[in-house]
């Protein structure tokens, strides 16, 4: 990886978001985290350097990821997106094609994957943002 | 009544009696008096004037009969019709009787209670106008469109729980019906729907619902952090460890899965037992299946030095099931029998063909099952006492949830047991395979 990407990581897990940062940093991404979902939307209004990639928890405590969702499409401009990679522990079919509904691009189930598996999946969609980008 | 049949006849009888001996004592002694009848016709004219009388009374006094009768019946149609109204106002779910043009012709209390209106005030009116239908989203749906037209149109039976009607007052409900067509001699004379608020349901499932899957989540969060710290830990991203520490971690890395598989299981008996499960039924090789668990188990198997033999059915057809859901059958009774079957023992699995089902046959050589225990052994959270003294990890779920899911799949599961020679478990599958559900949820 020659560019280091931005990956904001929106957990509420203190000791997940703890072990996903250290992970992303240890192969190469500079990773943010975020314990609320409202701090990590009021980062986003900041829109100068924007994620390359968005790492979210389903249930944030003050919010649910498809709420997250619908407000950072009222926060981005219209022809910004940054790709969302919700890893939940909890993926009710209904929930979960909600949530791609409201523009998620995956779904996962933390307890299905390694740690390692969940950050492969995070390289290959920011090199699939590359890849957009050229 | 019948009591008094003897004494009507007697004094119907002493009465024509009497008549009759009047008549014919006037006539003939008047005719024979005035010379004007011979005494034999005076006599057979008294006869049938007496008989002419008779047959009066007796029409007279049967008219009175037909007009008591027409009476008691009057009484007792009117009893009936009261008994049926009081009976429909105490349904204590809605019913509405329409007409041909979908207007209210009768509306019991309960409708009258949920919907907000005066029965008087409703009778007559469009349906439409009594009780609105929305969708779930909230539209309001058009009369053309409602099943009451379809019911009048098709003359058939209509039932839906996903919408809502308005009430008077403007109050939304969701509302479970059954609309069904009212047919006198072949031809649809109208509708008759019954409706029930489903309010408080629909809200108790979605709170069961939300529940599981905010519990689901509770308990696997701190199953994640401990399974991706072991993991950061056993990589040697965070510093190399000693052969040893890396044993140890791996123990808990172990440990930490079967955990995640418990909380799987419970939640698994909870989806299938709330019937929220899906089934979606796939083409599948059932011994590819089983090869592919016990592979999972290789570990265990050969810690423990056991025998592993596999046998299937030269001709075994592929079957369309849930791969899912009977990966969990094996899987449950293949680690009963690692686990229960001591050192250098032999498992044997056998799946065949008998008649229109496969039967699977799980066999080891292990502790066996005490016969006490034998009667409760596919009960929740039930373990045999030699099981609990001889391996104290088990979450007694894992027979419950394959019976589970073997009986909702149309098959049987049954076992023979000796305490010191070992278990055997069979199940079968319809060779039709399982009936496709769609659900909420999936198994874990």
């Amino acid at each position: 990886m020659n560019k280091k990407y931005l990956i904001m990581v929106v957990e509420d897990e203190k000791l997940l978001l703890q072990a996903i940062i250290k992970k992303l940093e240890l192969t190469g991404f500079v990773a943010e985290g975020y314990g609320d979902g409202d701090l990590a939307l009021e980062r986003l209004k900041k829109k100068d350097n924007l994620p390359d990639l968005i790492w979210l928890d389903y249930y944030l405590g003050d919010l649910t990821g498809d709420v997250f969702l619908k407000r950072m499409k009222e926060i981005l401009e219209k022809n910004v997106w940054i790709p969302v990679m919700v890893v939940s522990n909890s993926a009710s079919p209904q929930k979960v094609e909600e949530t791609l509904k409201n523009g998620a691009e995956k779904y996962l189930l933390k307890a299905d994957y390694k740690l390692e598996d969940l950050v492969g999946i995070a390289k290959e969609m920011t090199g699939q943002k590359k890849q957009n980008d050229t | 009544m019948a009591s008094q049949k003897p004494e009507n006849w007697f004094f119907r009888v002493k009465g024509l009696v009497f008549i009759q001996a009047f008549v014919t004592v006037t006539v003939v002694g008047l005719g024979w008096g005035w010379d004007l009848v011979r005494v034999e016709w005076a006599a057979v004219m008294s006869l049938m004037s007496g008989l002419l009388l008779a047959i009066t009374l007796f029409s007279i006094r049967h008219l009175r009969e037909v007009e008591k009768d027409l009476e008691d019946g009057k009484n007792k149609a009117e009893k009936e019709r009261e008994l049926q109204r009081v009976m429909l106002s105490s349904i204590g779910e809605g019913v509405v009787v329409l007409d041909t043009e979908a207007k209210v012709r009768l509306l019991n209390q309960a409708a009258c209670k949920m919907l907000g209106w005066k029965m008087e005030e409703a009778i007559g009116k469009d349906w439409d106008i009594v009780a609105p239908l929305m969708d779930e989203q909230g539209n309001l749906i058009d009369k053309s469109k409602r099943a009451t037209k379809r019911v009048l149109e098709e003359g058939i039976v209509l039932t839906n729980n996903k919408n809502c009607y308005v009430d008077k007052g403007g109050r939304v409900f969701s509302v479970g019906t059954t609309a069904a067509p009212i047919v006198i001699e072949g031809k649809t004379t109208g509708v008759i729907a019954i409706f029930r608020d489903i309010t408080h349901d629909k809200a108790v499932d979605r709170a069961k619902s939300e529940f599981v899957s905010l519990a689901s989540h509770q308990l696997r969060t701190p199953l994640s952090a401990i399974k991706w710290f072991t993991e950061l830990l056993a990589s040697g991203d965070v510093g190399e460890m000693t052969p040893e520490q890396k044993q140890f971690l791996e123990n808990i890395y172990s440990s930490n899965e079967r955990m995640i598989e418990l909380v799987n299981g419970l939640l698994n008996i909870s989806r299938i037992e709330s019937g929220r499960i899906i089934i979606d039924p796939k083409l599948t090789d059932l011994g590819v299946l089983v090869k592919q668990i016990i592979n999972d188990l290789v570990a265990q198997v050969s810690e423990k030095k056991l025998e592993m033999i596999v046998s299937l059915h030269p001709n075994l057809p592929q079957m369309n099931v849930d791969s899912k859901l009977v990966a969990q059958v094996y899987m449950n009774l293949l680690t009963n029998a690692v686990k229960y079957t001591p050192a250098g023992g032999q498992i044997e699995v056998m799946i065949s063909l008998k008649g229109d089902e496969v039967l699977s046959r799980v066999s080891d050589t292990g502790y066996g099952i005490p016969p006490d225990d034998q009667k409760k052994i596919f009960e929740r959270f039930y373990r045999a006492g030699n099981a609990v003294k001889m391996v104290p990890d088990g979450t007694g779920l894992g027979l419950y949830l394959a019976k589970t899911i073997v009986e909702s799949s149309g098959g049987r599961i049954w076992f023979e047991s000796e305490v010191g020679k070992g278990s055997t478990f069979w199940f079968t599958l319809p060779l039709t395979g399982m009936q496709a559900k769609s659900g909420e949820v999936r198994i874990s």
